[in-house]
């Protein structure tokens, strides 16, 4: 008898209400498309912007392969720069028609059967033998998830994107040193407070020798040939496919590397 | 009390009826629920009632057991990097704590459930060795004049160091307990000590076999509390012990607001820069903040027919160990 009675009382405590947070946590009420900019967004507080930024700072030299730790130190730390970088895009007109249409680059949007048609030394072929190279896919890009705006989200996704262009515009293989001399480039170029600290701190891991011909050659060219080009996200690489990689260089006034860098063990 | 074949035909009925209704085993629920005009009971209330929480989310019963899957094979490898991490190490004293409550002897049958990577196995090994040690070292001390025959054996080392204790590792997720065994062969645990792939709500053995059972932050996962509690009380033999480790509601207003904000600030943010992994985190602490109350999961216990149930707060309530007996 008492276990049927114990059965019957069983099922209502079941359903007593569960105990709710308190009023100041924040809820995931929003995780259900309710509250998000776009898909992968995760808003996030002010504290936990500033946490996120330093801890993947920490995280980044620690271990630096680790990129999604840039990737996200990138996002904490952008707000203020991605808003100047969308309005100069804004203010070109092929800068303009970026945001607008939105290209993305990645394994499903490219024509790799296209690619490898086009002739040697157009920016196609030499962007995929980049990729065969130096075994890389543009889908390891992680997705933007802590900008709390959807179109400057865009504009660091399309930053990413762009980067695989940078190296092969620059001729820099995806080893360390290699990647340095990029982020140096791009933080002149853009001026994301990621870059600059990449650029900065990056080097720290290097030996002597590498060290001596990035400062003496390598940085002096990356910054001038920076200065001298118009900003890159502004090219809109999807339509540039056949163009040759020269014609290409010579209109962003880039020069070729002052050395050879041996490419990725 | 009907007669036992109506009573086998009605309880058929009701199980099949108890897959759609969380926690229904009786008939005398029926009663219980808010009825339509004409008696049926209305088909929104049906729908509601397979939905069950995954954190703050709401999603059915069928996909909680998946996602909770997911999110422990994705945590698995850095499970306890994030363990140290977010407790700043106090979580072992909470497992040394548990152990002390539960004080086993050497010959102790243990179940752990949820058991994963091993943290209460291990140290309930290491514990009824050293339970064992001293009563040899007392035996020893006793018995001064040992026989040639008794001496031999001793050197030959033949005698089980855990004076006949086992545990047993169930957990239902494959990463977690691959990521136990290496760390059993790592630290060198090889004696008294088996790992099972097993479901909580439906456990791979037969009732009465164990003396202890333990569940350490295993239980608020379980898609069915009630079913995981109940399976409990079946395998344990007459007076086991029923333990559970787990996170609960905080006393102290203070401390709960420092912990609500560690919680949902920091601890999502620790996910993501260690193990790359914010989402999974932050099902842990609302998971947390989802699970009953001290007094409301004893109630639960109590429910699952165990007796002289108690708990015990530490740190403030942030986690509970309760205690129950079957008698």
């Amino acid at each position: 008898m008492a276990t049927l009675l114990r059965g019957v009382l069983r099922p209502l405590r079941a359903f007593r209400s569960r105990p709710r947070p308190a009023a100041d946590v924040p809820l995931r009420a929003t995780s259900h498309g309710a509250g998000l900019l776009y898909p992968e967004h995760i808003p996030t507080s002010p504290l936990q912007k500033a946490l996120l930024a330093a801890g993947s700072a920490g995280m980044a030299l620690y271990d630096p392969y680790r990129h999604d730790m840039v990737a996200v130190l990138g996002e904490t730390t952008g707000c203020r720069t991605l808003k100047v970088l969308r309005d100069q895009m804004r203010r070109d007109p092929e800068g303009a028609q970026i945001l607008q249409e939105r290209p993305r680059i990645s394994l499903s949007t490219l024509d790799l059967g296209k690619l490898r048609s086009l002739p040697e030394g157009s920016l196609g072929r030499e962007y995929l033998r980049f990729l065969d190279v130096n075994r890389v896919s543009p889908d390891t890009r992680a997705p933007t998830r802590f900008v709390d705006d959807e179109e400057l989200a865009y504009v660091i996704q399309r930053y990413r994107e762009v980067h695989d262009m940078l190296h092969t515009l620059l001729g820099m293989p995806t080893n360390i040193l290699g990647e340095i001399v990029v982020k140096w480039f791009e933080a002149v170029q853009t001026g994301l407070p990621m870059c600059i600290l990449s650029a900065l701190f990056g080097p720290i891991q290097l030996s002597a020798q590498s060290l001596q011909a990035l400062v003496s050659k390598l940085i002096p060219w990356a910054v001038q040939n920076a200065r001298r080009a118009p900003c890159v996200l502004n090219l809109y690489y999807e339509r540039r496919w056949e163009q040759p990689l020269k014609a290409l260089r010579q209109e962003l006034s880039i020069t070729g590397p002052p050395m050879h860098i041996q490419g990725p063990a | 009390m009907a007669a036992p074949r109506s009573w086998a035909l009605w309880s058929f009925c009701c199980r099949g009826w108890s897959r759609v209704l969380p926690g229904c085993r009786l008939p005398g629920l029926r009663s219980s629920r808010p009825r339509g005009p004409l008696g049926a009971r209305p088909l929104s209330q049906e729908k509601r009632a397979t939905e069950t929480h995954f954190g703050f989310e709401t999603v059915s019963e069928e996909e909680k057991g998946g996602k909770v899957y997911q999110v422990f094979e994705s945590v698995a490898r850095k499970y306890d990097v994030m363990n140290d991490m977010m407790s700043l190490g106090i979580h072992r004293v909470w497992k040394d704590l548990l152990l002390w409550k539960m004080r086993p002897f050497p010959g102790t049958q243990l179940l752990d459930v949820a058991g994963g990577t091993g943290d209460i196995a291990f140290r309930f090994l290491n514990y009824v060795q050293a339970q064992h040690q001293r009563k040899e070292k007392r035996q020893l001390r006793a018995q001064q004049n040992l026989s040639w025959e008794e001496i031999a054996k001793k050197y030959q080392n033949e005698e089980d160091s855990l004076g006949g204790s086992h545990v047993m590792v169930c957990d239902i997720n494959k990463e977690m307990l691959k990521i136990g065994k290496q760390k059993a062969r790592a630290q060198g645990y090889k004696a008294g000590l088996a790992w099972i792939l097993g479901d909580a709500e439906e456990l791979p053995f037969d009732d009465d076999k164990f003396d202890v059972y333990t569940i350490a932050f295993g239980i608020r996962n379980v898609t069915h509390i009630d079913r995981a509690l109940q399976e409990a009380h079946r395998v344990l033999k007459p007076g086991g012990r029923f333990l559970c480790l787990e996170f609960s509601q905080v006393n102290n207003p203070l401390v709960s607001r420092l912990y609500d904000v560690y919680s949902f600030q920091v601890i999502p943010v620790l996910g993501e820069v260690i193990a790359g992994d914010w989402k999974s985190y932050q099902y842990l602490v609302e998971s947390i903040r989802q699970f009953p109350s001290q007094e409301e999961f004893k109630e639960m216990i109590e429910d699952a027919g165990f007796q002289k149930v108690t708990y015990e707060n530490l740190t403030s309530g942030i986690v509970a160990i309760h205690s129950g007996f079957k008698l």
